[in-house]
């Protein structure tokens, strides 16, 4: 059955928020947080970082929503705080030397509820391939990539939360496309895995 | 994952002029989507619903939508460029209150003058602080150096004043 709150659009929920409304508040964060967890994830690709980074995102949004220009989208305007944000976050815990690469993690530290069936196993290795080609390429990168072709932003939206041109949009891209093909070609070749 | 957003025509604007046929476009395009589609593809974990709840509940529990201005100044000057901005302005400051303090006050101690001189064709009138500071009981003192002609030896007397002008001194050094 179709919620009937899902009717109310975002800007309305912003506004009651903003009053100290917390169901409006809990009804804006439980629409978006799926998609801020999966920005957050694919730019800071560790699972351990992701959590604190998206409370991070969240404590943020509901700090500025004072300072949010409902003509605007919000979810446009939450998705280049959840960018910034896990930018901010990949690059201090790197800072920290706490990056550990992915091959370096130890067996007994996988969580319990690992694949024990073949998709399961076949999602875990692609995603390993995948977050381990993601690594090896610049956070900007990386972030360019993730808001343009799974998120759909448009360049000029991507600019405008990055803070750059939309040249350097195309170039991070670029490169990210580049790159990541030749790593995950290389990935293939290594695993026995086909295009 | 939605094709438009990977379109040929903006793989063509990404790399265009890189291929050397239509077929070669087209062949490279294919092989970048697939690897677009793969990305599109890959599993997320996802957080369980009591993660969920948690950061909803502590990222809530103190919204400072009231006070924007407060948070809004704390997080900038948690940004290092601001605070290391902030250090050089700071640095400069003291920098010029210590160099002012070594220019400016000798300067202006300077300026206030230890004695003057007051020249005539056949005496020399000394006045001021240092002649306060040797004769404190004399009021106003004053040294004459005098010659009473050209080849005499010269002579110093004091002139001042005791008793807050009472007594007038006239002191032979």
């Amino acid at each position: 059955m179709k919620d009937r709150h899902d009717s109310i659009p975002d800007t309305a929920l912003v506004e009651a928020a903003r009053r100290g409304d917390r169901d409006a508040a809990a009804r804006l964060y439980h629409r978006h947080i799926d998609r801020v967890h999966r920005i957050c994830y694919r730019i800071v690709l560790d699972r351990t970082q992701v959590a604190d980074c998206v409370q991070e995102v969240w404590f943020k949004v509901f700090r500025s929503l004072g300072q949010f220009e409902c003509e605007e989208s919000f979810a446009a305007w939450l998705n280049c705080v959840a960018a910034n944000t896990a930018i901010d976050c990949y690059r201090k815990w790197r800072r920290r030397g706490r990056h550990i690469d992915i091959d370096e993690v130890p067996v007994e530290s996988l969580p319990a509820e690992e694949p024990d069936d073949g998709q399961e196993l076949d999602d875990a290795l692609t995603r390993q391939r995948i977050e381990k080609a993601l690594k090896e390429i610049t956070v900007n990168q990386r972030t360019a990539f993730v808001l343009r072709y799974l998120e759909g932003m448009t360049p000029a939206e991507i600019a405008a939360a990055l803070g750059c041109r939309e040249g350097t949009v195309r170039t991070h891209i670029r490169r990210c496309l580049v790159a990541l093909r030749a790593k995950l070609a290389v990935e293939s070749n290594q695993q026995g895995f086909g295009p | 994952m939605n094709d438009s957003r990977f379109s040929l025509d903006e793989f063509e604007t990404l790399f265009g002029g890189k291929f050397a046929s239509p077929e070669e476009l087209q062949r490279e395009y294919e092989s970048f989507l697939v690897i677009v589609e793969q990305m599109d593809q890959a599993p997320v974990p996802e957080l369980s619903a009591r993660e969920k709840a948690d950061i909803f509940r502590r990222a809530w529990q103190a919204p400072s939508y009231e006070r924007p201005g407060i948070w809004a100044w704390l997080a900038l000057l948690r940004r290092p460029a601001v605070t290391f901005a902030l250090g050089m302005i700071l640095g400069g400051l003291l920098m010029l209150v210590y160099v002012g303090d070594q220019s400016i006050t000798p300067a202006a101690k300077a300026a206030e003058p230890q004695f003057a001189v007051e020249h005539t064709p056949y005496a020399r009138t000394y006045t001021g602080k240092v002649l306060q500071e040797l004769y404190p009981q004399v009021e106003n003192p004053k040294v004459v150096v005098e010659k009473k002609q050209e080849s005499s030896p010269p002579q110093r007397v004091l002139y001042g004043t005791l008793d807050e002008g009472e007594i007038y001194v006239v002191w032979n050094l």
